[in-house]
């Protein structure tokens, strides 16, 4: 069955922005905080998400699976491949720059040489404001968002009726996956199965999964195709349909409306037209190290 | 001189044959329905019901591709030409699970889902959802979310989805499937009074012995794609061999005084009372934090030489308790103990060892290339040797009677078959107790009694425990049938004590079978409860 994301109401300021709203500032932030590598603007645009983040009202408690996976994501990014590999810095740092350690550091009696730049470092600061400003932006939407709301939400921003109800239904197929998961799983280990005990290269490891991956697999095969019976069934995609969901903007959402287009059109002149949004260290940060 | 109405549904010479398979899946079915009929349609798994019903609403040839040939009328117009979107509103369909139908997040955008579709306006989809609703009297779910409803509310939220399109004909293929017993009668009175409203209803039930209660006007029987049989109950009766559908115990009594008595004697050892395999102490549970608490101070002990039914409405919490014995979900208070050891320091591939337990949805767990290697997979987990593999592989397939499909991808089997896969996949790895949950959903009625029958009289298992909404199938095979009630045990005892209370099976949402009277009744000759073909012997 078809689960949909923790949401409830909460009476909180989100609880009151009509979703159309709510997604043209997810991604209007998106477009602006993609635009820039300065400092002070993904700064200023990591406070707006953090106030932003702040009126939904959610629990770390609720939200902590999502937040785990971004943590997750975020030290692969920041820790192994800016830090240590210096990959992620690529195109946006300026080759060269000046070394933490220009004699090396001394570990178990030897002297190593490890090429890290302030700059390198400084540029890890600067994705982590800009990925948790992202983040918190789009976290927010299943917990505080109705589950109810989102076909008539993509309908009226423009998108064909059949693609909003199935967008709808893509959505909460990730839940509904992570259930199925579940269970299969529970299954597995019921048949003396355990994921700690496989061993290996990748490879073997990817074909001693088989046990989960293809019971989750044709399961979601064939529950969409029961979705696409129960659906015709009941006559989807002949015509033009309506929407049970009811939308109406309020004062505030013109407001939210406003202050988005303000966040991307200011953004992509700033960094485009002006030229603002290139990538600097602050002297302060410089200081730090001599 | 006036003309006739059409009928609602009139199907004639209709012939069908999946695009992948080489045999027909029907052959030249012809049959009517008048308006305010009930027809009721059975036969085994796989003889073409669901198949004749996919023809009717449209989705074959819509979604379904074949050889089709023949005709169907809706009220005196081919199906043929329509669209579904206009076949939907004359025929409406219930599928055999509503969690697979249900695609609303809440009740009532469930409901509206076939009107939001039609495009009608808002207003307009509220009134006829509410009245929808209304009719099934379930209005108080209207702004609940559909995933934490029961099973039975599914069933009906799914029903007023198809009922808010108005359509004047009803196909219904298996709605009792999921259903606890006082769910599958409330909703079988319904549909008794929806075609007493006029509505022509066509139902396809393996429960055939609880739809008689509503006393269909037509009956059709089908084997192999063909009808064999097309009357009424009493010619029914008469015609279909017992075996094959579940017919009300009284009338297999007399069938069976001419046959030979069935010889069943069950292979678990005697009850040993000493040593518990499973003990739950003061057990309380709840999923999380937030969670209402599912069980409620749960006291038992499972020892060996003991066959348990655990009976309980749609929620009770019956799979939550047998998912704690095997270490799967922990109590929240108490302590459960296997073998003497606390789950809470055992893996469950550990605990596997001694409890087999087969889940109640075959598809979760499949994955092998073919059946053999599905067999093999729990008994490779927990270390056989080759030799004693094969020799467990060997006697699981036998058991559950599919020596011929060794080699088949289990995924490529029919529902029934992937459901005896899946039982023969736990019994491969020869654990000491055996948990079954629902081992008979979706089963016909022959299958599930000869694979139960098998396991029964297989040696090696110290208990067995089955949960199951199927009274009768408790009190035939269980020597102990526990009931639960809204996460708490109400009665646990040998089946003649615990099903003696008429009023309390009512209060627990169970209803009692012919099959159980019968029983009472044969008792003082008896002195245990038996299958019908066995009682036959008894009477005079």
């Amino acid at each position: 069955m078809l689960v949909s994301w923790r949401y409830k109401y909460r009476n909180s300021p989100m609880d009151h922005i009509d979703p159309r709203a709510r997604w043209i500032f997810s991604f209007a932030f998106l477009i602006a905080a993609t635009s820039t590598w300065n400092w002070i603007f993904l700064l200023t645009y990591f406070i707006i998400a953090l106030i932003w983040y702040r009126l939904g009202n959610t629990t770390w408690k609720e939200t902590r699976s999502g937040w785990r996976l971004v943590l997750f994501m975020l030290f692969m990014m920041i820790v192994i491949n800016t830090i240590i590999t210096g990959g992620g810095a690529g195109g946006v740092v300026p080759p060269g720059g000046q070394l933490v350690w220009p004699n090396g550091f001394k570990l178990f009696g030897e002297t190593v040489h490890f090429g890290l730049t302030i700059e390198r470092i400084w540029f890890a600061f600067c994705q982590v404001l800009r990925i948790l400003g992202i983040s918190m932006n789009f976290i927010l939407i299943p917990y505080t968002m109705d589950a109810r709301s989102y076909g008539a939400t993509f309908s009226s921003l423009g998108m064909p009726d059949k693609l909003a109800y199935t967008t709808e239904l893509a959505i909460r197929f990730i839940p509904s996956l992570a259930r199925n998961f579940s269970v299969t799983m529970d299954a597995q280990r019921a048949r003396g199965f355990e994921l700690d005990d496989i061993k290996g290269g990748i490879f073997n490891k990817i074909a001693r999964m088989a046990p989960l991956i293809i019971p989750v697999t044709m399961n979601a095969i064939l529950s969409s195709e029961d979705i696409a019976d129960a659906m015709d069934l009941r006559g989807f995609g002949q015509g033009k349909r309506t929407w049970l969901y009811e939308l109406r903007y309020h004062r505030w959402d013109y407001i939210v409306l406003g202050f988005s287009a303000l966040l991307a059109i200011g953004g992509l002149v700033a960094s485009y037209v002006f030229h603002m949004g290139d990538f600097i260290v602050p002297q302060f940060f410089y200081n730090l190290f001599a | 001189m006036v003309e006739a109405d059409p009928l609602p549904l009139v199907v004639r010479d209709l012939s069908f044959q999946y695009r992948s398979r080489t045999e027909p899946a029907i052959v030249e079915i012809s049959l009517e329905l008048h308006p305010g009929e009930i027809m009721l349609l059975a036969g085994s798994s796989g003889c073409g019901k669901t198949t004749l019903l996919r023809c009717i609403n449209g989705l074959i040839p819509h979604s379904y591709r074949g050889k089709l040939s023949g005709e169907i009328l809706l009220y005196g117009q081919s199906n043929a030409g329509m669209k579904l979107a206009e076949i939907s509103q004359k025929v409406g369909t219930l599928l055999q699970d509503p969690e697979r139908q249900i695609l609303g997040s809440y009740v009532l955008n469930e409901v509206c889902f076939g009107l939001e579709n039609l495009g009608l306006p808002r207003e307009e989809m509220i009134r006829r959802g509410e009245a929808a609703l209304e009719r099934l009297h379930i209005l108080h779910l209207r702004d609940k979310e559909t995933f934490g409803i029961s099973g039975g509310e599914k069933q009906k939220v799914a029903l007023a989805g198809v009922l808010a399109m108005q359509p004047k004909i009803l196909l219904l293929d298996e709605p009792l499937a999921s259903l606890d017993p006082a769910s599958a009668h409330e909703a079988l009175h319904l549909f008794r009074e929806l075609a007493d409203q006029g509505m022509a209803i066509m139902l396809v039930e393996h429960r055939v012995e609880d739809v008689l209660t509503i006393e269909p006007e037509r009956i059709v029987y089908m084997e192999d794609g063909r009808i064999c049989f097309h009357g009424d109950i009493q010619g029914l009766v008469q015609v279909v061999d017992y075996h094959r559908i579940k017919l009300p115990a009284q009338v297999v009594v007399e069938r069976a005084k001419a046959e030979p008595q069935p010889n069943f004697e069950p292979a678990v050892p005697p009850l040993d009372t000493n040593n518990p395999l499973i003990e739950f102490q003061q057990v309380h549970f709840r999923y999380n934090d937030d969670a209402p608490e599912v069980l409620h101070n749960i006291n038992l002990k499972i020892h060996a030489g003991e066959v348990i039914a655990i009976l309980g409405h749609n929620g009770s919490g019956k799979t939550t308790l047998v998912k704690q014995a095997l270490g799967l979900l922990k109590p929240t208070k108490g302590k459960v103990f296997l073998e003497g050891v606390e789950t809470h320091t055992l893996t469950v591939a550990k605990a596997a060892r001694t409890i087999g337990y087969v889940f109640q949805s075959p598809s979760q767990m499949l994955f092998a290339p073919t059946v053999k290697e599905e067999l093999s997979f729990g008994p490779k987990n927990l270390g056989f040797d080759q030799e004693t593999i094969a020799r467990n592989v060997q006697w699981a397939i036998e058991t559950v009677h599919l020596e011929d499909e060794l080699l088949t991808p289990p995924l490529a089997l029919s529902f029934g078959q992937q459901k005896r896969v899946s039982i023969a996949a736990v019994l491969s790895m020869r654990s000491r107790i055996l948990m079954m949950d629902e081992p008979t959903a979706g089963q016909d009625y022959w299958n599930y009694q000869a694979f139960m029958d098998s396991i029964l009289q297989m040696p090696g298992f110290d208990s067995i425990i089955f949960i199951t909404h199927d009274l009768d199938l408790a009190l035939i095979y269980a020597n102990r049938i526990i009931v639960l009630n809204d996460g708490v045990i109400v009665a646990d005892g040998k089946p003649v004590d615990v099903l003696q209370d008429r009023q309390k099976i009512k209060q627990w949402r169970l209803v009692a079978t012919s099959l159980l009277e019968l029983n009472f009744q044969m008792y003082p000759k008896t002195g245990k409860f038996l299958r019908a073909e066995a009682l036959a012997q008894f009477m005079d």
